[in-house]
């Protein structure tokens, strides 16, 4: 099991355990073959569902409470959405680690419509290892960022379907449906 | 060149509407001010019920039925005044005790664990009784001198009988084991013992009498 | 079946979670709106937020809960109160009429939820629409749920018509402009009982209005709807002049939520 550090260690706004988030983060790690060292900072304070990678190595993610959050227990920590959460984070780790993904902008530098298509990918693929899912919540925001067209529901199949696409391959699919 | 002068009957050869009818103006005030009773009894309490339905199937189609049934009560409210009724609340009374009986008992199911017995109460004892009194004023009362009410029934016996299925669709949905096959039944024998002492839906005679009397032996 | 019927009582499945209030008002983070955060940095909801898909998703849901919560209050409204000596046949004929469009509107809403993408259940449910809705005052609860209420419901389904628009979602906004042209008429209907039953008694009037006021606050949120261009939720001023709003009416609710924003913690 790799060794997950979580600040804070105790939560004063919600009511969380770092010892269970701890326990989840590593779950989804070693799934996913990650056996190194993992940070993970919560900024308690936001109930929104923002995260982000804040170093690719070491890996430290950075989330906001909402992130990990029972959204039908406002405060109560929620497994399910935490592994998504954290999921989606870890694979794309290993994506930019393949070397599939060298020619991909830094995050800061993704638009809406290429974060839209990255996480179709990489929820599709972590939906079939039985972390995360919700295959239309992801197709409705593809959808929001590449059109409601039959075009784009193609685009986002293939991204949800592929096993490993490099960045190259996300890009023109998603370019594809903004330029039909 | 089409003869415009070349005569032709009233009633066309395949109309054969009758000029009599059972009942009289004042009667069939007096049928509708019943009729307008119940659809007001059984549209409030399927909106009271609505809230008290867990299963949200039957808690739309609640709600969806609940405005059929105030639509019916608003054209017979609308028909009462033509009948020389002009204070309409004056016949928007139940047809006898036992009818106000049978709907605090068909109403008395509150928890939400007794969505059967609502549903039985409305879709297999009042519907079925409503369907039958409607039908009966429909084929009785004269289609000539009172086609209002006639276009009316036709119109409220077209909802009833829809609200009717789906009501029943929903009820065989719910009856999953034998004992609540029982649950609905019991209840249903209670309510329709009610529904037997008020008459029917405008008491006595709600649809008629199908007996003769015996003629004296020669 | 009883008269006034309890809102931690209402019915619902196992899907369905309930927050209560006590639970919603004591987040110290803030409270809940439009799928965001009313301490957050206001933002008008539109497709072009990071999070506008998600957030619309559970505004979608918040939707459907809401019209859940109006069925079942119109229908308490058609049961709670006899006629002739509590309200006009007349005025139950209206909340039955209006049963049937909410439980079309559970309809829509539940398609536009699988839509965005949303399971029922996926979020929380307050029961506040609901309480609004047990007045024992059939006037306040009328003034209340149809002015307050579906006053808000006409803001909410603009804003959600507008983000379909923008997003070149035809579902959405087809969907959205149906649901707008039914609460204008519930929005009329509570305007029009409000005059017919309250001109002799001027009393009640400002009782009703009142209590149209405490609602109206109930849902500002901190300001979260309001006429600044950044307000999550825009409100919608043509949409209430024609459910019988006057100017005035509709300035006072935009001071409020002005107030409301300025009151909000930072």
């Amino acid at each position: 099991m790799p060794e997950v550090s979580v600040t804070p260690e105790s939560f004063e706004m919600v009511f969380y355990d770092s010892a269970v988030i701890g326990e989840v983060v590593a779950e989804v790690a070693e799934r996913l073959g990650i056996d190194e060292a993992i940070s993970l900072e919560i900024d308690e304070q936001s109930p929104l569902g923002r995260s982000k990678i804040t170093s690719y190595d070491p890996i430290e993610l950075w989330v906001d409470g909402g992130a990990l959050e029972n959204t039908q227990r406002p405060r109560q920590f929620g497994k399910a959405r935490s592994r998504d959460t954290i999921g989606r984070l870890l694979i794309r780790i290993m994506d930019r680690r393949s070397g599939r993904f060298d020619d991909a902008p830094a995050d800061e530098d993704l638009d809406l419509n290429q974060f839209a298509a990255w996480d179709a990918h990489c929820v599709g693929r972590l939906e079939r290892l039985g972390i995360g899912g919700q295959q239309k919540r992801r197709q409705y925001q593809f959808r929001n960022r590449h059109g409601f067209t039959d075009v784009a529901d193609a685009a986002f199949t293939q991204l949800w379907d592929s096993s490993e696409l490099s960045w190259t391959e996300i890009e023109r699919i998603s370019e594809e449906c903004r330029t039909s | 060149m089409t003869d415009t002068k070349r005569p032709r009957e009233p009633f066309a050869p395949w109309d054969r509407r009758s000029l009599p009818g059972l009942f009289d103006v004042e009667e069939t005030a007096e049928r509708i001010g019943h009729y307008k009773w119940v659809e007001m009894k059984l549209f409030e309490a399927l909106g009271g019920w609505v809230a008290t339905v867990p299963e949200l199937d039957v808690k739309l189609r609640l709600g969806t039925h609940c405005y059929h049934h105030a639509w019916h009560a608003d054209l017979f409210d609308k028909r009462l005044p033509e009948l020389r009724e002009m204070k309409t609340e004056r016949l928007t009374v139940p047809a006898n005790d036992q009818l106000v009986a049978f709907f605090e008992a068909m109403t008395e199911p509150e928890d939400a664990t007794m969505t059967i017995e609502k549903l039985v109460g409305v879709y297999r004892v009042l519907i079925p009784h409503k369907i039958a009194a409607y039908t009966y004023h429909r084929n009785a009362t004269s289609e000539i001198t009172d086609m209002p009410t006639v276009r009316i029934l036709d119109f409220i016996l077209q909802d009833e009988f829809n609200d009717w299925r789906e009501g029943e669709m929903l009820i065989q949905s719910m009856i999953e084991t034998e004992a609540e096959v029982e649950r609905a039944m019991n209840h249903q024998l209670k309510l329709e013992k009610l529904m037997l002492a008020a008459g029917g839906i405008a008491g006595p005679g709600s649809i008629g009498d199908p007996y003769v009397e015996m003629p004296e032996e020669n | 079946m009883r008269k006034i019927f309890p809102a931690e009582e209402l019915a619902r499945d196992a899907r369905f979670i309930r927050q209560t209030n006590e639970q919603r008002l004591s987040d110290p983070r803030g409270t809940r709106v439009a799928g965001g955060n009313a301490s957050e940095q206001l933002a008008k909801l539109t497709p072009g937020l990071a999070n506008g898909p998600d957030r619309a998703r559970a505004l979608m849901h918040g939707i459907f809960v809401g019209e859940i919560q109006a069925l079942e209050g119109a229908g308490r409204t058609c049961w709670d109160f006899e006629v002739g000596e509590d309200v006009p046949f007349e005025l139950k004929l209206d909340m039955a009429r209006q049963c049937w469009d909410e439980a079309r509107h559970c309809e829509i809403s539940v398609s536009l939820a699988d839509h965005m993408g949303t399971e029922l259940g996926e979020f929380a449910e307050n029961g506040l629409l609901y309480e609004a809705a047990c007045n024992p005052d059939p006037v306040l609860r009328l003034t209340g749920v149809n002015r307050a209420l579906e006053g808000l419901a006409i803001d909410v389904f603009n804003t959600m018509k507008e983000f379909g628009n923008l997003a070149g979602d035809p579902v959405l906004e087809f969907c959205e402009d149906w649901m707008l042209a039914d609460e204008v008429t519930h929005v009329k209907m509570g305007s029009d009982w409000l005059r017919r039953l309250t001109e002799n008694d001027k009393e009640r009037l400002e009782k009703a209005l009142e209590f149209q006021k405490v609602v109206d606050r109930l849902f500002s949120f901190n300001g979260f709807r309001g006429e600044d261009d950044d307000s999550p939720i825009q409100l919608t001023r043509r949409f209430r002049e024609l459910a019988g709003f006057s100017d005035d009416e509709i300035d006072e609710i935009a001071d409020m939520s002005r107030e409301a924003r300025a009151e909000a913690p930072s």
